[in-house]
């Protein structure tokens, strides 16, 4: 059997066709990409983070380019989940593609209240828990602390029947610990990780070029950090990982696969080529050698 | 709203010429799909290559299209530029498009086109498209810092040989000394149709205010082509928003890619863009 047919079991009776996804904040809803890519072939969407309210996003310049990489500040610009449920998930009924929507929040009655809102939506395949946007107030404090992630995946466990991953953030001291503090209090699954907290200094006025200082540091610089981190996380939890970080091509992305990824999301690349995830699954179709 | 891209997708296509224009580069490209469907105002993504340095295309737009070929004007300002103006015929352009709304063609004149440095690059498009339509009725204010950052006359002219074309440079080196702004007030009688302005955002909010509705036709068409530090072009990262005006004090943010490039004038707060750190291009 070969990676890229392999459906993957993300539980309570999420199923990916295969194991490439589209990364939340890359994709935003679908609806773009849909025109560019047949993206019903893909194994997952996951949406842009979204909170219970409408948010109107940072002020600009949001993103700007490092060294292989690039950092955002975008401050969860979204509709509200509120409009997620009512106008964008009838449309994903249609999809072959499952869409995983990407939960966010300042604190964790934000979280509870924003996944009960999409508990009997039609259209939902599954919950990702972003408990580590490093660009909003509060977005990293569930991330960094176990006790901290273990009570918000309880407390969003207790109004789900749904498969809840739970996204971790890269930027922790004990990564292993929150993996296996969330898997604990009842993750499906986990993804990892989350961008870097990155800064970029302007060299014309010696000043951070993002308005806030720093963003989160996403693309290929970053996939031996993530590489690093899925192997941990790996080793720490029995739930199935989803490694994201970096992924340019098919070759970048069966590293995650190597170091024990059940699945994987590409992120960044797609903006270069919104084809990437797409030569991804095909690029580890075509390999034997690597055939599980 | 959701962008229409329907015709967006990825094209690659030989380089054909690459011509110095005094500071700017002018490259030309095989890119058939992207001349056949690229409206005036639209931009496409470029990149040169699979390197990962630089990571993200660059937006450029469209500045002429003639039969199979497409042509795109720069300055060298960073890494990405610098890598498109090291191409040479027989490499390959690497083209994202069309993005983004164009301007609105009107079906009469007089025309006006405002344009500040590499603000010059949707005109020669506009001006040919303009002509198809019967609109040749057209002025073209064209400011630089120094005459090597001007885009010649004859240029704005490929499409419509009878263009007037006023000039003006910071250095007085060719045209009138000062900025193309001062040029403005003088060309508003006859009233033009339409206003169309590309420029750096210091350039477009100055002239904001001379075309306000009681300086203009509250029926005339005013847009601008605007630019934004960009992540993806076709409005998923959300990196390229720009201060939308609205009634109340809450900010709200237009993406430059699929709100723009092209936006009605009044539809923007110059006074908010204008006090944003500039654009990183290093």
């Amino acid at each position: 059997m070969n990676v890229a047919d392999l459906p993957v079991d993300l539980g309570r009776g999420l199923v990916l066709p295969n194991p490439v996804g589209l990364a939340s904040g890359t994709a935003g809803y679908g609806f773009e990409l849909r025109q560019l890519i047949d993206l019903d072939r893909l194994g997952a969407l996951f949406t842009k983070g979204t909170t219970r309210l409408p948010r109107a996003g940072n002020a600009p310049p949001r993103v700007a380019e490092t060294t292989g990489g690039m950092l955002n500040s975008i401050g969860l610009q979204n509709p509200g989940v509120d409009w997620v449920a009512e106008h964008y998930a009838p449309q994903f009924t249609a999809w072959r593609v499952p869409v995983i929507v990407n939960v966010a929040g300042e604190d964790a009655d934000d979280y509870v209240q924003c996944v009960r809102r999409l508990e009997n939506v039609a259209g939902i395949a599954g919950i990702e828990l972003n408990i580590s946007c490093p660009n909003i107030a509060h977005g990293l404090d569930f991330g960094r602390d176990p006790a901290a992630a273990a009570r918000l995946v309880a407390a969003v466990r207790a109004v789900t029947q749904r498969s809840v991953m739970v996204k971790l953030s890269p930027n922790v001291t004990d990564l292993a610990a929150v993996a296996r503090a969330v898997q604990d209090a009842g993750a499906d699954s986990v993804s990892a990780v989350n961008t870097y907290v990155g800064l970029k200094v302007h060299r014309r006025t010696g000043r951070p070029v993002l308005p806030d200082g720093t963003g989160g540091l996403s693309g290929p610089a970053i996939q031996p950090l993530a590489l690093a981190a899925v192997a941990q996380v790996r080793a720490a939890v029995d739930i199935p990982v989803v490694g994201v970080g970096g992924i340019v091509d098919a070759a970048s992305a069966l590293d995650f696969f190597t170091v024990g990824a059940d699945a994987v999301q590409v992120g960044t690349a797609t903006f270069v080529d919104p084809s990437t995830a797409l030569r991804v699954l095909e690029g580890i179709a075509a390999r034997p050698a690597l055939r599980l | 709203m959701t962008a229409d891209l329907s015709q967006a997708r990825v094209e690659r296509g030989e380089v054909v010429l690459v011509e110095r224009v005094g500071d700017l580069i002018e490259i030309t490209a095989r890119l058939p799909h992207l001349a056949a469907t690229s409206a005036p105002g639209q931009f496409a993504q470029l990149r040169t290559g699979e390197a990962t340095v630089p990571l993200l295309r660059r937006p450029f737009s469209l500045a002429w299209s003639d039969g199979e070929l497409c042509s795109f004007v720069f300055a060298v300002v960073g890494v990405g530029t610098r890598r498109l103006g090291a191409l040479h015929p027989g490499d390959v352009l690497d083209a994202l498009g069309p993005l983004g709304s164009g301007f609105s063609l009107v079906s009469s004149g007089p025309v006006l086109c405002v344009s500040g440095g590499v603000g010059c690059a949707p005109f020669p498009l506009l001006i040919k498209t303009l002509a198809a339509h019967g609109v040749d009725d057209i002025t073209v204010l064209n400011g630089g810092a120094t005459g090597a950052r001007l885009y010649p006359a004859d240029r704005f002219r490929r499409g419509n040989a009878a263009v007037r074309v006023i000039e003006a440079t910071d250095d007085g080196s060719i045209g009138r000394r000062g900025y193309v702004t001062e040029l403005v007030t003088a060309s508003l009688s006859p009233a033009p149709a339409a206003v169309f302005a590309c420029g750096p955002n210091i350039m477009l909010a100055a002239l904001a205010p001379l075309l306000a509705p009681h300086e203009i036709s509250e029926s005339a068409v005013v847009e601008a082509s605007l630019e934004a530090p960009m992540g993806c072009g076709f409005g998923t990262c959300l990196g390229c928003a720009l201060p939308r005006r609205t009634a109340d004090a809450e900010p709200a943010w237009a993406l430059c890619c699929t709100d723009g490039p092209v936006m009605p004038m009044r539809d923007v707060d110059w006074r908010a863009l204008q006090e944003l750190p500039g654009a990183d291009v290093a």
